[in-house]
């Protein structure tokens, strides 16, 4: 087995600290990121309601329209 | 098989371990100073001209350890944002 390499200090400081900062970009664009997608989806719940309510309106409206022989 | 699969992995593991024992292990208190001076050492290099020196062999390498550490930076951020794709919210 080759034996293990004595990796400088210089790398593995730079190493540890690329890992910690990532950690620490990662947190905070996910609590950045959080309420504005929680926001987008209450906006689309509430836009689609409205257009399934406008829907249904249309609906019963071309029913109630609708002359037919058949009914 | 689960059992077929430890029996492989397990000298393999041992073989792993081995080596991160000595290549992955943080730097100790003691090492830091030593970082902060090599660092240092490079900036001066750097700023002497010694770059016209530089292999492209030396380059090569150079940009291998500097593409490794940045890898690390991106790991770092999928465990901050506690998933491994994308973010999850």
């Amino acid at each position: 087995m080759v034996p293990p390499v004595q990796v400088s200090p210089l790398i593995k400081f730079a190493r540890y600290s690329a890992l910690l900062v990532g950690m620490l970009y990662g947190k905070t664009r996910y609590d950045y990121l959080k309420p504005i997608a929680a926001e987008e989806r209450k906006r689309e719940n509430e836009e689609k309601k409205k257009r399934e309510e406008l829907e249904r309106i249309a609906k019963e409206l071309a029913e109630a329209s609708e002359d037919s022989i058949l009914k | 098989s689960f059992p077929a699969a430890v029996t492989y992995s397990k000298p393999r593991l041992a073989t792993f371990w081995q080596y991160a024992k000595v290549e992955l292990v943080p730097p100790t208190p003691a090492e830091i100073p030593k970082a902060i001076d090599s660092m240092k050492a490079m900036v001066k290099s750097f700023q002497s001209g010694h770059l016209a020196q530089l292999t492209v062999k030396e380059a090569l390498r150079n940009g291998l350890v500097a593409t490794e550490v940045l890898m690390w930076f991106y790991i770092g951020e999928i465990i901050g944002r506690g998933s491994l794709i994308g973010y999850n919210v």
